[in-house]
């Protein structure tokens, strides 16, 4: 399934939502970074180089962009963009900002919710959606991502409950978002934060995040389904590996922990 | 192979993914995988894999999709196996 079978009026759709987010951005952009900064005082360690490093990234894998990441907490997205990018690198380079696919059902219910979603950048996504809405979603997202567009994905398909990378039960997304658009880049991510960590529908106030970013070329010689299985797994296994990285280094000693906040 | 032979092979093969299990007590062509048998969608992906494998057939992507329920797959199965 490609985007072929979307319609002018959806791709219409997709291409103003795009411009609208990034306008809005101007006002949306310093709302999030003042929340972050001052509401919940979180920080990022080693944030001049992870910036540097995902606009490096970026620069050499200008076209289409899975960026797949654990998930812990239900702004993650929100705080992996915040980590990533500045407000400035974002509107200079507005596909440096991905694309987010939340789960309509927690996020739709409300109007605010759906201009917040729409404004950042979302495909809303159905679990056990029926044929036609999954094809639908599929391929908005294609469209995106064939245009060069980033996509932020949890490839676990669900927030992590026991604070672990579940390399057991996870969804088969993003194999699937490979086979459509084989041409997309991975860029595999680590985020945790590093005083309080762990599952929470919101990180605590004060918390100081840490940010791993690896690309990955996952290979597979089946097809189809198979294939797309193949790719999720090499996926998770690369971010359970950055997740066991994380926790050598803590325990060793290498990796500066924050003190209280 | 049977209608009835496929079947009990589909049941057996669906069976470790079923989250509900009184809902496998009874069966029917008509049972769905996600909504009555409480399977998730990812692990569907791993029973059509797990069907290619032990029927030795290939499952083309749409028809994945198109298996909602237990007669579905039975269905497919019968007109791919050899």
């Amino acid at each position: 399934m490609s985007d072929a079978g979307l319609r002018l009026r959806s791709r219409l759709a997709l291409r103003i939502q795009r411009l609208l987010s990034y306008a809005g951005l101007i006002v949306s952009g310093p709302v999030l970074l003042a929340i972050y900064h001052l509401r919940f005082r979180y920080s990022a360690h080693g944030l001049r180089e992870v910036r540097a490093r995902y606009r490096a990234l970026r620069a050499a894998h200008p076209g289409p962009l899975l960026i797949c990441s654990n998930h812990l907490t239900l702004v993650d997205s929100i705080i992996q963009a915040i980590v990533l990018g500045s407000l400035w690198t974002y509107l200079r380079h507005p596909a440096a900002l991905p694309w987010n696919l939340p789960e309509a059902k927690n996020y739709y219910h409300s109007w605010s919710w759906r201009l917040t979603c729409y404004l950042g950048r979302c495909i809303p996504v159905e679990r056990g959606a029926s044929r036609e809405r999954a094809t639908f979603a599929q391929a908005r997202m294609n469209y995106v991502l064939e245009r060069g567009d980033a996509i932020a994905i949890f490839p676990e398909g669900k927030r992590s409950r026991d604070g672990r990378v579940d390399d057991r039960d996870f969804s088969y997304g993003v194999g699937q978002l490979l086979n459509q658009v084989p041409g997309a880049g991975v860029l595999c991510i680590y985020l945790r934060g590093m005083r309080f960590g762990g599952f929470a529908d919101f990180p605590p106030a004060g918390e100081r995040f840490y940010l791993q970013l690896e690309m990955l070329a996952p290979q597979s010689a089946s097809h189809g389904l198979r294939r797309a299985r193949d790719l999720s797994a090499q996926v998770i296994a690369r971010i359970r590996k950055m997740e066991a990285d994380y926790f050598a280094a803590r325990d060793a000693g290498t990796l500066a922990m924050p003190g209280p906040p | 192979m049977t209608e009835a032979q496929i079947t009990e092979k589909v049941i057996a093969l669906v069976t470790p993914y079923v989250k509900n299990r009184a809902a496998l007590a009874n069966v029917t062509r008509d049972t769905t995988f996600l909504a009555d048998l409480g399977i998730n969608s990812a692990r569907l992906v791993d029973i059509v894999l797990a069907f290619e494998d032990e029927f030795g057939i290939e499952v083309s992507d749409d028809a994945a999709d198109s298996i909602a329920t237990v007669g579905d797959a039975v269905d497919l199965i019968g007109k791919l196996v050899p």
